[in-house]
C-alpha cells in the first residue's frame, strides 16, 4: 500500500500536493493583545472590501484571530476601518 | 460600595473637523470637564489630528481624532455615554476599560516571513 502510495510521486512537483506549514504572525513577533488603533496590523488581515480574512489563509492562531476580530470591529465603530469599502 | 470603585479608561474621540480651532478646543475642554464633573481624572490626553473617516458619518467625511486615557467611577461612564450622544460636535466615540496608558501610541511591527 505504502509503496502504492509513493510510486504516485511525482519527482517533477515534490511538493504539490503537501500545503506549506503557515506560522501565525502575531505569535512570531510576540504579541499578546491587538490593539485596535494599530490601524497599519490590522488592514494586513482585512480584504479590499473591508471583509476580515480567514485564518486558514492568514495562518493566525485561534487565539489571536479572536482578538483581531474583536479590534477589527472596534476600529469599524470608530470610523478608522470601514464596513464596506468600495471598491 | 462597588459604584465607588475607580477604574482606568481610554476613551477615542472624534470631534467634527468642520469647528475652528477654538471651537473643537472648547468641545475638548467640554468631554475633559464631563469627566472631571464626575470625580474622573485625566490621565493623558493624546491628540491624533484630523484623519479621513472610513465612512460617512451625518455628512461628515473627516473627523479630529483624540485619545483619552482616564479613570473613572464606574457608574460615571453611563452618564457620560448619554452625554456623548447629546453633544453634536463629537461625531463618534468609544470608550474601553484599559490596563495601562499608552505613553505613545506606536505599535510592535508584524515580522515578514518568507
Amino acid at each position: 500500500m505504502m509503496q502504492q502510495r509513493r510510486q504516485k510521486f511525482n519527482p517533477e512537483y515534490p511538493d504539490s500536493r503537501s500545503k506549506k506549514q503557515k506560522r501565525c504572525p502575531f505569535t512570531a513577533a510576540g504579541i499578546k493583545d491587538i490593539d485596535y488603533k494599530d490601524i497599519d496590523t490590522l488592514t494586513k488581515f482585512i480584504t479590499e472590501r473591508g471583509k476580515i480574512l480567514p485564518r486558514r489563509i492568514t495562518g493566525v492562531s485561534a487565539y489571536h484571530q479572536k482578538k483581531l476580530t474583536a479590534a477589527i470591529k472596534q476600529a469599524r465603530m470608530i470610523a478608522l476601518l470601514p464596513f464596506v469599502a468600495e471598491v | 460600595m462597588t459604584h465607588n470603585r475607580q477604574n482606568l479608561y481610554e476613551g477615542m474621540y472624534v470631534i467634527s473637523a468642520t469647528l475652528s480651532d477654538d471651537a473643537r478646543h472648547k468641545a475638548l475642554d467640554k468631554i475633559l470637564a464631563g469627566i472631571k464633573n464626575r470625580s474622573g481624572e485625566i490621565k493623558k490626553v493624546h491628540e491624533q489630528g484630523r484623519k479621513r473617516l472610513a465612512y460617512e458619518i451625518d455628512g461628515h467625511r473627516e473627523g479630529y481624532y483624540y485619545l483619552i486615557y482616564f479613570t473613572a467611577p464606574t457608574a460615571a461612564i453611563g452618564e457620560l455615554w448619554q452625554e456623548y450622544h447629546l453633544n453634536e460636535d463629537l461625531i463618534r466615540f468609544i470608550t474601553l476599560r484599559t490596563d495601562k496608558v499608552m505613553e505613545k501610541v506606536e505599535f510592535k511591527a508584524l515580522v515578514e516571513q518568507q
